[in-house]
């Protein structure tokens, strides 16, 4: 589907669907019902780092890394305002080193209101934002030196990583630190099982804010997307089996999901 | 829906940007081509998506606004590492100052050398629309007669003594082409054939293009781009060639911890990595015919399945997310609400 510049009827049911699954769950976690999130052992591993850094008097860091402003990045920021809390909780130093300059607006005013909501907003140092550069590798080595410098005991790498993402988790294992990743790059998720301690992998990130907060939205918003996933999951068994029955049916070729959904505007017969 | 309230107008106005810079990009997704084009929304997408590129960009200031407040607030009050933060800031407002002058003198090299690439393209036009006589030949050799003299002084701006020999060699070539074109009668003739318009275009583009390696040849040797080839080519990438070097050692370091055969996950971690890798090299070949299709297959069947099923994962995500964001479904951490 790269590269598609305009929606196929199909697409748009489905986009139309992921609305609908959306707007439901909101409806019933608004209601008041209650959704089972399984615990994941990454996430647990958060708190724990945090208090662990309570102990050794040490400095947490959290990255972003290369991740823009997007979904990916409200995802990260969820977590952050969690660990954010608790460190302000805590008394702790964060460090928050910026590679995005229009990410790093969203990330101050994140960690701003982390303070604010543990009742510490005075603690809050905007210095703990630290832009340090738009350039991939420059950002790694100012990553590095910072890391080197504030002996971190916990680091918490977060978002979109590509080939600086070995050196960043490096620089927190040799300190010591204390590492949780995740990450929606498949091919850097191989380097963050090496280097960490935990590793979240690809929506495990999206899920770790409303496993964190707990907060309605967010759990809705998991629960939809687990339910738009099992769609999914069933569109492909669908697909597989109508694959497979397609050499004795050749008459089902045209309703094979893939065709349904890649059928244009101009094949409907209004 | 569960919306967060929205206390301040700020926020209101904010939410309904999104809004509305949202459903711009839905609908024009949405809806089929044939109706973007029959309301007119396809030719100027561009130029829209190219306005939400230009807000970003804004946001670029604020990088370099929090440098300079956090070092310059060391240097001021002479904090720890105060030295380091100067460093830091002589380095970033002398890389500003390098660059910006470099890029004003090839922004004005560039205009020369395109005002001189007129002449050819203004001859090629009158050649392709058969106009042989009359005011527009009268004004080709207007700006003709102008911009050669314009070229012919600007190169020779620079004495003799102090070009390469190779820069004289590329000023003889330019000089000549110059004379020639001016030797053509096409700058003084009233009635012109095709022939010699079209004659007149070639040599034209002849001397554009001279002119445009002479004058990149005469603005290499200036100090501001020996500065801007030392701060970019000499530090800047060569810098960061070293940090991507890095990651060899790192791969090998992490490699080893991990390929430790402690539990079941590692072992299998590690045979498919010895695989992998042996069925690179040919003497992968000579210990098992096979290799190389087993690190095929491994790469292909097992390691896409696990690939696709992450960016199935975390697209589904995304996308509710965008939904979220774009509604401005917000939670209660990341509304405006203040305490």
């Amino acid at each position: 589907m790269g590269g598609l510049e305009h929606a196929t009827p199909g697409i748009l049911i489905v986009l139309l669907g992921a609305c609908y699954l959306l707007y439901r769950e909101l409806r019933r976690v608004g209601a008041g019902y209650h959704h089972y999130i399984r615990r994941i052992a990454g996430v647990d591993a958060i708190e724990g780092s945090v208090g662990r850094c309570a102990e050794q008097g040490k400095s947490v860091f959290f990255t972003t890394a290369l991740t823009d402003v997007g979904p990916v990045l409200f995802a990260c920021l969820g977590v952050l305002h969690s660990i954010a809390k608790r460190v302000a909780q805590y008394k702790l130093k964060l460090q928050v080193p910026q590679y995005s300059p229009e990410a790093m607006a969203l990330v101050e005013d994140t960690v701003r209101e982390a303070y604010r909501d543990a009742g510490r907003a005075n603690a809050f140092d905007p210095e703990s934002i630290r832009f340090l550069s738009s350039e991939q590798f420059a950002f790694a080595s100012g990553y590095m030196g910072l890391m080197h410098r504030e002996k971190a005991g916990a680091a918490f790498l977060f978002g979109v990583f590509a080939a600086e993402a070995l050196v960043l988790a490096e620089a927190g294992q040799q300190v010591g630190a204390r590492q949780v990743a995740a990450s929606v790059s498949p091919e850097q998720v191989a380097f963050f099982i090496c280097t960490c301690e935990y590793t979240l992998i690809g929506e495990e990130l999206f899920g770790a804010s409303a496993y964190m907060s707990r907060e309605p939205v967010q759990v809705a918003t998991l629960a939809a997307q687990d339910r738009f996933k099992l769609f999914f999951i069933l569109l492909i068994v669908v697909g597989v089996a109508m694959a497979t029955l397609q050499p004795w049916v050749p008459d089902i070729a045209p309703y094979m999901p893939h065709r349904l959904m890649t059928r244009d505007w101009s094949s409907l017969s209004w | 829906m569960v919306v967060a309230n929205a206390p301040d107008t700020r926020a209101k106005i904010i939410r309904l940007f999104t809004f509305l810079g949202g459903i711009y990009f839905f609908s024009y997704f949405v809806l089929p081509e044939s109706v973007v084009e029959s309301i007119g929304i396809k030719e100027r997408h561009e130029q829209i998506s190219n306005g939400f590129i230009v807000v970003g960009a804004m946001a670029l200031g604020l990088g370099l606004f929090n440098i300079i407040r956090a070092h310059g607030t060391k240097v001021v009050f002479q904090r720890s590492g105060w030295r380091n933060s100067l460093a830091l800031l002589v380095g970033l407002f002398g890389t500003i100052g390098i660059m910006s002058a470099q890029w004003i003198g090839a922004l004005q090299v560039s205009r020369d050398v395109q005002d001189v690439q007129m002449i050819g393209e203004y001859a090629s036009k009158l050649m392709a629309e058969k106009i042989t006589q009359g005011a527009p030949i009268s004004m080709l050799q207007g700006y003709s007669k102008e911009q050669l003299d314009r070229a012919s002084s600007l190169i020779k701006v620079r004495p003799e003594s102090q070009l390469t020999s190779a820069q004289r060699l590329l000023e003889q070539d330019l000089s000549r082409k110059i004379s020639d074109l001016r030797a053509d009668g096409l700058l003084t003739r009233v009635d012109i054939d095709e022939q010699a318009l079209a004659g007149f275009a070639q040599r034209a583009h002849e001397v554009a293009s001279s002119y445009s390696v002479f004058r990149q040849s005469l603005s290499s040797g200036t100090t501001v781009q020996r500065l801007y080839d030392f701060l970019y080519d000499g530090l800047f990438n060569q810098l960061g060639s070293a940090m991507f070097a890095l990651l060899g050692v790192y791969i090998a370091a992490a490699a080893y911890r991990a390929f430790r055969v402690r539990t079941i996950e590692s072992a299998l971690m590690m045979s498919a990595a010895v695989i992998v890798m042996l069925g690179q090299i040919s003497f992968g070949k000579e210990i098992y015919e096979g290799m190389p299709s087993l690190r095929q297959w491994l790469l292909e069947v097992p390691n896409s399945a696990a690939f696709r099923a992450i960016r199935l994962g975390a697209g589904i995500a995304g996308l509710m997310l965008a939904i979220r964001m774009w509604l401005s479904i917000e939670s209660k951490s990341f509304s405006s609400e203040k305490k």
